[in-house]
Parts: structure tokens; C-alpha cells; sequence
């Protein structure tokens, strides 16, 4: 099926949009402006590979963190003839200037920064009654609504690409309860976004956040992680180098294991918590650090979340058992809990992204070269409803563009560098 | 109401500042426990210090910790480096403020005078910009002033100066110079900071980029060390043979700052000397290459003759774009300022809590010797670095070993005889 080209008139596009303040175009252009100067792999072998002309008159809902990177890969998919419709994939990462200029650039936006749960919803369901093709999802928060308040317009969705590694497991509970009926490309789990966007990007920019919604020090600090997956071990790693003790606790075995042979501590969250000064979720489940772990907090730790959960860190439960709390800093609430006070960062939201920045531009130019070609295979592939991965192919095809814009070249391997393992087949046969 | 020729902008910012200097305080026991000895001295009762320092919620703390151990505290704040809601916590609690952050040059060299119109007795001086001021403009406040705590590297430098040259006629106390300063906020705090001000402010990485730090003094040695954590290579340039040689034994490259300037991604200064980096070096540097300065401020970065593209222009906030020819741009962070103070929040707070220590019971020690401290520059006595390093040890939890009378009498004596027991 193929559309038109239909370009929507702008003003059409800035009447059907729900967004802050349309006057914050100009700030957010300059932004995005930066965005894309710091993105050679979406500007590059992306944009040559959109070219094709797949993307044309699709309509193609992004709903990830909507900032500045974000807003460049919209503007990509656009550029490529998709009609891309926007909205966050957490009601407080939006950034509201950033919604303004892809407005203003003529890209339907449904989000504000300041919204309530409820609010947010609605925006998730206005992208879901434009009517999609394809998802970019984060967290799969889209595709999870419209299975379940859109069911009609879910089944005529023609696949989801998701960033998260919490998204990859829902989409897949889905399809083995027999509920996806389309397929799904699991970004994720492509070489060029986990092993960089989850431990470097997470890892950095959640240090970074912590640092400066508190201005503390690492150096010095024992920080508890909670969850050792990949956004795990980037935390621990720069906690490490910043001069941190990094505390882990795990529920699995392995990657306690590999914590600690990584030199970092293992224990209980009885034993963990009780000296860390910073405690930080990573878990990408919910309630990871919740009642049971209060008692064992240290008096004025410091809780941060880096994992998609708002809820991550329990802190409607903190918010219930608490005497009183207040905003002591931008970013900071203190909580009063039976005489001992605890401070959250952000609400409890992912703390990178609420908190800061987000991930540092180039990483997530890696992640996006990895959701538009995972969108476009979706596209012009021929893959069965189910949960897929990105071939090898493209991945490499990433970070050889990444790896030639820094000016990089790779060895090549000759013919007498091979194993021998064909001579002995042939002498065993 | 703005009156803009009152001394800070806005009274009713108050509740805002008190907030972050709550937070501050939390984490600043070595200042709480000289708040507490000076108190108990009760050698700051009625005296009146100045203090000259970037005005944010932890050097606000200093300014009530000697409010509260008895002084008569005045503050000056030049408008770059004022947080205007700091400012109006701290006169809500009685100290006397001049720093509004809407001053141009010339209305701060107003609210200067009228800070020194306050006969200030010691005073907390940061580059030795009011001591200078005082020794040359303004003579009349100088019989008032019985001694100067300097902060930083870059005033103590000066006031060696002018001890050389017989012009400075007070007791100088080089706080900069302190163990418990240098061997933490040069190294730990300047270094975290300034670093995280860059990835902050640019939103970029530094895994993979070559970093270029200029100058491998105490600053440099943290800003390396910090820039190598998150990922970076790391070359730096260098004067002095001791540390170009301390930087290739903590596993970096050594290079002349020309011959890297056209490789280099990001280039930071922590010279403390004007005219380290300058146009001609910026000529050189690759399109989209970043400088930022973790130093003093300018002329240590100096643009030579090259013009920043006009305000409103920013690639983004506090990011200048400097065309340097051939269709290429340099970016400058914090138009040359020294960047985490600058563009970011400062030193962390416990780094500033072991300074701000040092300078407390530094104001004590001159309040306490003011009239056997000769005119010229003093080392801060080793008991103080010691009392403050113990005050947070202690807070910390760390315990510490002593010496036994056998190690002491073998540390005393020179003979090859063994210890009998």
C-alpha cells in the first residue's frame, strides 16, 4: 500500500500537535542543529540507505525520550518520505523547546515535559490514532497500548522496531502469549546499540547526571548498583575510574560472578546498602529497591535510577512511609523516612535523561543508525510476526561507518591466516 | 522590586539559595568542626572578614559558618561568577552582600568599593584581586587590613610578586598551598569538574577522542586522569621537564601543543598563565575541535585577533562558535572562563569542604597571630591541613594507625643497631 505524498501543511500539522510552547522552536533548532553535526552515521550511510524510497508515505510513530537526538532521527525519517508522528516515551524527558522545532519543521508532536501520567497517556494514544505502519518504540509503551486500547489498529500494524532491553522483553511475552501479530526488529539487541548505548551512554550519563543534580564528588564514594546487566557494568565501570567503590547486587549468579571477577564487590542488599552513599537501580524491572530496603539505607544516601521504570526505585511506597518531603534542590526531593532522611534524584525517572542530557550524541547516533535500518528492513525485509535482530551485516555496516568518520581502517585477513580445520576434515573423511 | 543600583538582585530569591545551601551543609563536616573550634575560640567575635569568592551555595556556607562563629562577614562577587539566589539567602541571614550577576564591569567595580568600604580586617581573597585593588586604589581602606587567606594558585603567584618587590604590607596566608586544598580540589575536584562540564555542556563523549590537556600541574594531573576514565587518549603539553616526564609515567603522551593541535578533539587548559592557547594554535586545530579552560580565566585561552561568531549565534548555551578559516570553527566553552565554574555548579562539595576548611580555621590562625605574622606570604601551619584531613577521616569513618614506640624510636635514630625487645 502506498500513500500519496502527503505532505501535510504545516499549520495542519501545528493544530493537530499538543506540545509546550511553539515560541521554543528556534532554541530547540539550534539543539537539534548540534545533534546532527555530532551524528555521522545518521547523516551518513542512514540517509544514503533511506534512499531507496521505502520510508515513502509511511507512517512511522517515534516514541522514545524525546530530545535533541531524538528530533534529528525524526527529521531523517521524514526526510526519507516517512509521515512521522512523535511523541516521549516518559512523561518527564521531554524537552519542550526540542517538540517546538519539529513542529516548526512541519513533524506532528504529542508531548510536554510538565505532564501528568494521564496526560501522557492521551499522547500515547493520539500517535496510536494516527494510525502507524511501524513503531520505533522505547519500552514498547506504544505497541502495549495499542494491543490493549486500539486492539483493531494494532493488528494493522506492520512491525515495531524497540530500543529498550525492557521493551525487547515485553515484545517478546507478546509474542509468546500469541499476541504479536507483526514482526518486531529488537534494536536492542544489535552489537552497535547494547554493547555502546547501554554501558557507555547509560553508564556515563548516569554518573554524569548524579554529579551534577548533586554536585558531589565520586571520588571516594561506595555506590550500590543494583542490576549488573550491560547499563550496570557501564555505572560500575566509570564509578571505578572516578575514583568510586562500586557495591553490586544481583540476582543472577553469572553476572554476580562476572562482577566480581570485574574487582567489584558482591553482596546482599542487607550488607550493600548500609554504606552506600549513592544507590543506583539499574535493574530494568520495578520496585528494585522498594520497603524491605529502606531500613537498610545510610542516612542521607542519595537514590538514582537508570533503568526504564519510574518505579524502579518504589517511590510511591517512600512517598507513603515518609513523615514529609520536599524539593531541597532542583532535581533533588528529600524525603523525611522515620527520622532519617533520603534523597531521590528526578522522581525516581531515569536520571540521565530527566536529569541531564541524556545519552552523549555520538552513542546515540549509534542507537538510531541502528533503529532506522532495523525500521527500513522491516520495510523492505520479508520477516515472519516474531521477535528479530538486525543482521550481522548491517550491524557492521555501523560501526564501519562510525569507524571510517573517525578516520579508523581495520586489518584485513589473508588466505594463510585461517585455521587449518579443513585439512583435518579432509583427513578424517 | 529590581533596584539596579542596589547591592544583589533580588531579596526575595532567598528561599531558592537556602535550599541549595541546606543541601551544601549536609555534606561539609571538615567546615562544620572549625565552625565549632573558631566558635569556641571566640577569636572571630566581632571581627570583620571579607571574603571574595565565587558566590554559590558552598562558599555561602563559609560566609555563615563565620557569621555564626561570630564575624562580621561581608561578600563581593564579580557578576559572572555570582548565583543571584545565593546571594539573597545569604543577606536574609544577615551577611552583607555585593554581587548581583546583571553588573557590568563598571557597577562591579562599584559594589568592589562599596565591599571595601566595610574596613575589612582578614579577608578571604580569590586571584588576589581585592588585596591588588586595595594596595593600589584604594590605600585608604589598607590601614584596616591585617591579613589575606588566598585561594587559588593564580593569587598566590602574584602575591609572591608583590612580597618580592616589598609591596605587600599584610600577612598572606597561601591557602591555595594547604595538603588537605591542592592535593584534593586541584587534583579531584577541578579535575571531576571540569571535565563533567564539558560532556555536560556538549552532550558529547569522550570514549575515543583525543584529549589535549595544557599544562600538567595539579589541575592538568586531574583533568587528565579524569578525561582518561571516561574513555579518552590523552596527550599533554607541557614547559617543565619534571611533570612532562611525571605525565609519560602516569601512562600519557607528551607533545608540543602545535604539533597535536591539528589531531587534538578537545583541547583544556590548566595553566594558570595567560596567553597558553591562543588564535595561532586555534588556526591549526580541525573543524569542530573544542577548547575549554580549566585554569584561570582569560588571557589564558586568547583568541588572538579571531572573532567569535555574534551572541544569539551559540551553537548552543555556553558554547562559542570561532570560525578560524577555511570553512572551519572551533568551539570555545564559556567564552574562555574557566569552565566548571563558569558553565557548571563548581567543585564538588566535600572537595570544597576540606578548602573551605583550610580557609576558617586559616582566619582563625591570622586573627590569632596578627601581631607576630610578618608582612609577606605564609604556608598554612601543617596542624591545620591535619586538623581538617582528621575532621573528615573521622566523618568518613576511616580509622587511622599510630605509631608504636618501637617505629618511632627506629624512625629517630641513625645507627644499624636492631631493635631489642
Amino acid at each position: 500500500m502506498s500513500f500519496p505524498d502527503d505532505a501535510t501543511p504545516r499549520a495542519d500539522v501545528a493544530s493537530k500537535s499538543r506540545i509546550a510552547d511553539p515560541a521554543l522552536a528556534p532554541e530547540g533548532r539550534l539543539a537539534i542543529g548540534w545533534a546532527q553535526r555530532h551524528s555521522p552515521v545518521l547523516s551518513g550511510l542512514v540517509r544514503r540507505e533511506l534512499e531507496d524510497g521505502a520510508f515513502r508515505g509511511q507512517r512511522v510513530a517515534l516514541v522514545v525520550h524525546l530530545e535533541a537526538k531524538t528530533a534529528f532521527l525524526a527529521t531523517v525519517l521524514a526526510d526519507a518520505g516517512a509521515r512521522v508522528v512523535v511523541a516521549g516515551s516518559n512523561p518527564h524527558s521531554t524537552r519542550d523547546d526540542i517538540a517546538a522545532a519539529l513542529v516548526d519543521m512541519g513533524i506532528e508532536v504529542h508531548s510536554s515535559r510538565q505532564s501528568s501520567y494521564e496526560v501522557w497517556e492521551e499522547d500515547l494514544l493520539a500517535v496510536a490514532d494516527s494510525e502507524p505502519h511501524y513503531i520505533i518504540d522505547d519500552g514498547a509503551e506504544l505497541t502495549v497500548r495499542m494491543a490493549k486500547h486500539r486492539p483493531e489498529l494494532y493488528r494493522q500494524l506492520k512491525g515495531v522496531s524497540e530500543e529498550t532491553t525492557t521493551g525487547v522483553a515485553r515484545l517478546k511475552a507478546l509474542h509468546a502469549a500469541d499476541r504479536l501479530p507483526f514482526p518486531a526488529m529488537a534494536a536492542n539487541d544489535a552489537a552497535c546499540k547494547h554493547m555502546f548505548d547501554n554501558r557507555y551512554g547509560t553508564g556515563q550519563s548516569t554518573i554524569q547526571a548524579i554529579l551534577s543534580l548533586t554536585n558531589l564528588l565520586m571520588a571516594g564514594k561506595r555506590v550500590a548498583i543494583v542490576g549488573y546487566g550491560w547499563v550496570g557494568r557501564g555505572i560500575a565501570t566509570y564509578v571505578r575510574a572516578l575514583g568510586g567503590r562500586a557495591i553490586v547486587i544481583e540476582v543472577d549468579p553469572i553476572k554476580a560472578l562476572e562482577a566480581f571477577m570485574d574487582g567489584h564487590e558482591v553482596a546482599e542488599p542487607a550488607v550493600a546498602l548500609p554504606g552506600a552513599d549513592i544507590v543506583i537501580t539499574a535493574t530494568g524491572g520495578m520496585r528494585a529497591i522498594g520497603s524491605r530496603h529502606f531500613p537498610w539505607l545510610k542516612p542521607n544516601a542519595v537514590l538514582a535510577n537508570a533503568g526504564h521504570h519510574d518505579l524502579e526505585i518504589d517511590v510511591e511506597a517512600l512517598a507513603e512511609e515518609a513523615d514529609s518531603y520536599s524539593g531541597i534542590r532542583p532535581g533533588v526531593t528529600r524525603f523525611e523516612w522515620r527520622g532519617k532522611p533520603i534523597n531521590v534524584l528526578s522522581s525516581g525517572a531515569l536520571v540521565n535523561i530527566s536529569g541531564g542530557l541524556g545519552h552523549p550524541i555520538e552513542i546515540m547516533d549509534l542507537s538510531f543508525a541502528v533503529q532506522g535500518l532495523s525500521s527500513h528492513e522491516l520495510i523492505v525485509g520479508d520477516y515472519p510476526p516474531g521477535v528479530h535482530v538486525l543482521p550481522r551485516r548491517l550491524d557492521e555496516e555501523i560501526a564501519r561507518a562510525r569507524l571510517l568518520a573517525e578516520g579508523i581502517s581495520l586489518d584485513v585477513v589473508t588466505d594463510d591466516q585461517f585455521d587449518t580445520i579443513d585439512e583435518w576434515l579432509e583427513v578424517g573423511s | 522590586m529590581n533596584n539596579p543600583e542596589a547591592n544583589i538582585v533580588d531579596a526575595n530569591m532567598a528561599p531558592e539559595g537556602l535550599g541549595r545551601i541546606a543541601w551544601a551543609r549536609e555534606f561539609m563536616p571538615a567546615l562544620a568542626d572549625a565552625q565549632r573550634e573558631v566558635a569556641e575560640s571566640g577569636l572571630l567575635q566581632g571581627r570583620r572578614v571579607g571574603i571574595i569568592l565565587t558566590l554559590e551555595p558552598k562558599t555561602a556556607c563559609l560566609a555563615l559558618a563565620l557569621a555564626e562563629a561570630g564575624a562580621d562577614v561581608s561578600v563581593f562577587c564579580s557578576a559572572t561568577h555570582v548565583t543571584d539566589s545565593v546571594a539573597a539567602a545569604l543577606v536574609s541571614h544577615g551577611v552583607a552582600v555585593y554581587a548581583r550577576s546583571d553588573a557590568d564591569a563598571e557597577f562591579d567595580e562599584v559594589l568592589l568599593n562599596r565591599f571595601i568600604d566595610e574596613h575589612i580586617e582578614i579577608l578571604i581573597d580569590d586571584g588576589a584581586g581585592g588585596t591588588r585593588y586595595i594596595h593600589t586604589r584604594r590605600l585608604d581602606a589598607l590601614p584596616f587590613l591585617k591579613g589575606v587567606a588566598e585561594e587559588t594558585t593564580s593569587g598566590v603567584r602574584p602575591l609572591r610578586v608583590m612580597e618580592s618587590e616589598g609591596a605587600l604590607t599584610v600577612p598572606a596566608i597561601a591557602v591555595n598551598d594547604a595538603r588537605a586544598k591542592q592535593l584534593f580540589d586541584n587534583v579531584y575536584g577541578t579535575g571531576q569538574a571540569v571535565v563533567m562540564t564539558l560532556i555536560d555542556v556538549t552532550n558529547t563523549q569522550l570514549q575515543g577522542k583525543e584529549v589535549v590537556v595544557v599544562g600538567y600541574g595539579w589541575v592538568g594531573s586531574g583533568i587528565a586522569r579524569c578525561a582518561h576514565a571516561l574513555g579518552a587518549r590523552v596527550t599533554v603539553t607541557e614547559i617543565d621537564s619534571i611533570r612532562a616526564l611525571q605525565a609519560i609515567h602516569d601512562g600519557y603522551d607528551v607533545a608540543r601543543l602545535e604539533t597535536v593541535c591539528p589531531t587534538g578533539d578537545v583541547f583544556i587548559t590548566a595553566t594558570g598563565i595567560g596567553y597558553s592557547l591562543t588564535g595561532d594554535h586555534m588556526r591549526l586545530m580541525k573543524d569542530g575541535a573544542i577548547v575549554s579552560v580549566g585554569g584561570a580565566g582569560p588571557p589564558e585561552v586568547d583568541l588572538g585577533g579571531l572573532n567569535p561568531v555574534e551572541r544569539g549565534e551559540f551553537a548552543r548555551a555556553e558554547i562559542r562558535t570561532i570560525p578560524v578559516g577555511d570553512d572551519r570553527s572551533v568551539f570555545l566553552i564559556a567564552d574562555g572562563e574557566c569552565s566548571n565554574v563558569s558553565a557548571a555548579e563548581g567543585n564538588s562539595i566535600e572537595i570544597m569542604d576540606l578548602s573551605l576548611a583550610v580557609q576558617m580555621r586559616a582566619v582563625q590562625y591570622l586573627a590569632a597571630n596578627q601581631k607576630t605574622l610578618t608582612n609577606g606570604v605564609h604556608p598554612v601551619p601543617p596542624e591545620i591541613d591535619d586538623s581538617v584531613a582528621r575532621s573528615l577521616l573521622a566523618a568518613i569513618g576511616a580509622e587511622l594507625d599510630e605509631p608504636s614506640p618501637a617505629q618511632e624510636r627506629h624512625a629517630a635514630s641513625w645507627q644499624f643497631t636492631a631493635e631489642t625487645t
